[in-house]
């Protein structure tokens, strides 16, 4: 293994264009948080009594942890099923994985009333509710994934005796970082089982814990699909088209599972589904357009086989998770509330400053610890 | 010994003297409100109004137009979803009736304004250090053992401070006296498990056009915090299944594996 310190990539640590506009960004949103935190949530975003979670909770929380579901995923694909073909996707998963959760942890410290107070859950319990349990598997798997990073930042620098303390754990924080995951993921769609009346009848379901469930294994698969073709065009590197593909028809089966479980919720509950107006629209777009449609396109092995084809399909049904999330939490609601809700500027740059700082931290990573497998002398 | 207010709201004559007494004891802040459509103002319930009084007209059968005047605040559940949700604790639905919150514990996270299905808490949106307020039912009024606020300074005796059963027998009492004035239904008697805020009205809530602005009625009986629970009560079993399939997975691939391995040594 490496016993000095060497450049991964030509031209790592350089400043190049897309890095400065991100840069840029992220300065924006630090700005904006910095007048959140001082001015409070009312003078910064459009949060009111009628709409107190908005853009925040729909996209920094429940979308950001749906897309980093990949972790999770893959975890289990390989450590679980045995299917060791996708090893390869491990490491760019947990990456990704880690910087979905820390969008979470600090797009959720800008939108609680009391910031400060953000551990009060660690002491403070009520195991009636299910926003606790949220609080504590996502703190606990967030560390889960930084030990993970950790361990491959110590096999970079070589510190062999280390890493050998952690292989020997290893299966512990693989079924740990599993059984959390499968707790929050769905239980962040329990969060909104209490609210049935105030809820559309297209998304207000007993099934939302299995539902969002799902849809997060949709989006941790397509949200790897995408992250490997970028990357391999922006580090240079070959697509691992082949595995890719291969991961596609698991998508593919994903996203039709989930399809079927949506449909028949629907028929079950006699939702009214037949009907024409903005609320059905968001619905017909989510559920036709960003699970369906890319479920057949993954069906034709020449999408499948292809770049662009991958990046439509996987593209179409990250989009898709959170479309749902959107959907859930405030389209859901717009029949029902006597104002109405779009995010302030504050608000769109905060979040667009997390996304970026998501896609800083990554390439970071990318750059400076050993995700790829041909940086490795061998993965254990 | 649970305490409950008993609304009459065919005795109200909307002089909104229970708005301004909760102001003044609670030391809410004045605002500049506004008048809703029909006269009621202030037109929404905020962190600093805790109690409003709705104002409604309804056409009579026989031409005339009938006022109706219904105090909308906090309906203290028997058993609150806002207490249910907060995850760390900071409301809580004290034995004596009155749900209360602790300004110490809230993180902020506005759970209980998504799943109070009255719409009751509010949010300090205002403040920087923001903290959720609602009608406290003068939980610390109570403990002195004086009534509410409120139901004090009532002039007409709309608002009744009791023990809930006696309440209840009361509220049946007087629709059984006089039929044709109330509306046959107690609401908060078994709504969304019961509440400690209870109405008499002269018409239904749906003829008062009130079910859209807090007074639901298709809350069924059952407290809406059972979802959440009946979900937690399950996520054990969850977290044990999955744990034990995967180790359980694991060294059924692995010992296949080294079968495997030992076979090809063999042979
Ligand atoms: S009405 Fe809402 S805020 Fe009041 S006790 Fe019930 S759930 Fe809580
Ligand atoms: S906003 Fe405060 S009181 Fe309400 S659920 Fe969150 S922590 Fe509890
Ligand atoms: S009980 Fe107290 S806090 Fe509640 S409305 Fe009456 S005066 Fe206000």
């Amino acid at each position: 293994m490496a016993e000095k310190v060497q450049k991964w990539y030509p031209g790592e640590g350089k400043l190049t264009i897309g890095r400065a506009i991100l840069y840029v960004v992220l300065v924006l949103g630090l700005i904006s948080a910095a007048a959140r935190l001082f001015l409070g949530l009312g003078a910064t975003t459009n949060l009111n009594d009628a709409f107190p979670w908005g853009l925040w909770v729909s996209f920094d929380i429940l979308a950001g942890v749906a897309l980093a579901g990949g972790g999770f995923t893959m975890a289990a694909t390989i450590y679980i099923f045995n299917l060791k073909k996708f090893e390869p996707l491990l490491r760019p998963a947990k990456l990704s994985a880690f910087m979905g959760y820390l969008v979470f942890v600090i797009g959720l410290f800008f939108d609680l009333g009391q910031p400060w107070r953000i551990w009060h859950p660690m002491v403070m319990w009520n195991p009636h509710s299910v926003l606790f349990e949220v609080s504590w598997c996502v703190m606990l798997y967030t560390t889960v994934l930084a030990i993970d990073l950790f361990i491959i930042g110590l096999e970079r620098y070589g510190k062999e005796s280390w890493i050998k303390f952690f292989r020997d754990i290893y299966l512990v924080l693989v079924v740990a970082g599993i059984m959390l995951s499968t707790l929050h993921q769905s239980s962040l769609g329990a969060l909104f089982l209490l609210m049935p009346q105030k809820m559309s009848d297209l998304w207000a379901t007993k099934a939302l814990g299995p539902l969002f469930f799902c849809s997060a294994v949709i989006g941790g698969m397509s949200v790897i699909t995408l992250e490997s073709l970028l990357s391999s065009k922006i580090y240079k590197r070959k697509p691992e088209i082949g595995i890719l593909s291969d991961l596609g028809k698991g998508l593919a089966i994903a996203l039709l599972v989930y399809f079927a479980m949506k449909v028949t919720d629907l028929y079950a509950r006699g939702a009214t589904v037949w009907v024409w107006d903005w609320v059905h629209f968001w619905f017909f777009v989510e559920l036709f357009g960003t699970v369906a449609l890319p479920a057949l396109l993954l069906s034709f092995p020449e999408v499948r086989k292809t770049q662009k084809g991958l990046y439509w399909a996987a593209g179409l049904a990250a989009f898709g998770v959170v479309l749902n999330r959107f959907n859930v939490s405030l389209t859901s609601y717009i029949g029902y509330r006597q104002f109405g809700y779009f995010p302030s500027a504050m608000e769109i740059f905060v979040t667009a400053a997390l996304i970026a700082m998501g896609i800083l931290i990554f390439d970071l990573g990318m750059r400076y610890l050993p995700i790829h497998r041909s940086e490795l002398g061998g993965e254990h | 010994m649970s305490k409950a207010v008993l609304i009459d709201t065919t005795k109200c004559i909307g002089c909104r003297a229970c708005q301004v007494a909760c102001k003044s004891w609670n030391d809410l802040k004045g605002e500049r409100t506004v008048f809703s459509e029909t006269w009621s103002n202030p037109r929404f319930l905020s962190s600093n109004e805790y109690n409003r009084i709705i104002f409604r007209e309804i056409d009579r059968p026989d031409g005339q137009v009938s006022w109706h005047f219904i105090s909308r605040r906090c309906m203290h559940c028997n058993d609150p979803a806002c207490a249910s949700v907060c995850p760390v604790g900071a409301l809580e639905k004290m034995k004596e009736g009155p749900v209360v919150y602790d300004d110490g514990k809230c993180i902020g996270c506005r759970y209980c304004m998504m799943a109070c299905p009255f719409q009751i808490p509010k949010f300090e949106w205002g403040s920087a250090v923001p903290l959720i307020r609602k009608c406290t039912f003068c939980a610390e009024r109570q403990a002195l053992g004086l009534a509410p606020s409120c139901v004090t300074t009532c002039p007409t005796g709309t608002l009744l401070f009791g023990e809930r059963p006696q309440l209840l027998k009361e509220a049946y009492r007087r629709i059984g006296s006089e039929p044709k004035k109330y509306y046959p239904q107690v609401y908060g008697e078994k709504t969304a498990g019961g509440t400690s805020t209870l109405y008499l009205t002269a018409v239904s809530l749906e003829d008062l056009g009130l079910t859209r602005v807090g007074f639901r009625t298709d809350l069924g009986d059952v407290p809406q915090g059972i979802y959440g629970r009946a979900w937690m009560s399950k996520v054990p079993f969850v977290a044990v299944a999955v744990g034990g399939l995967c180790v359980g997975l694991h060294y059924l691939h692995k010992r296949r594996a080294e079968i495997k391995a030992e076979e090809r040594k063999e042979g």
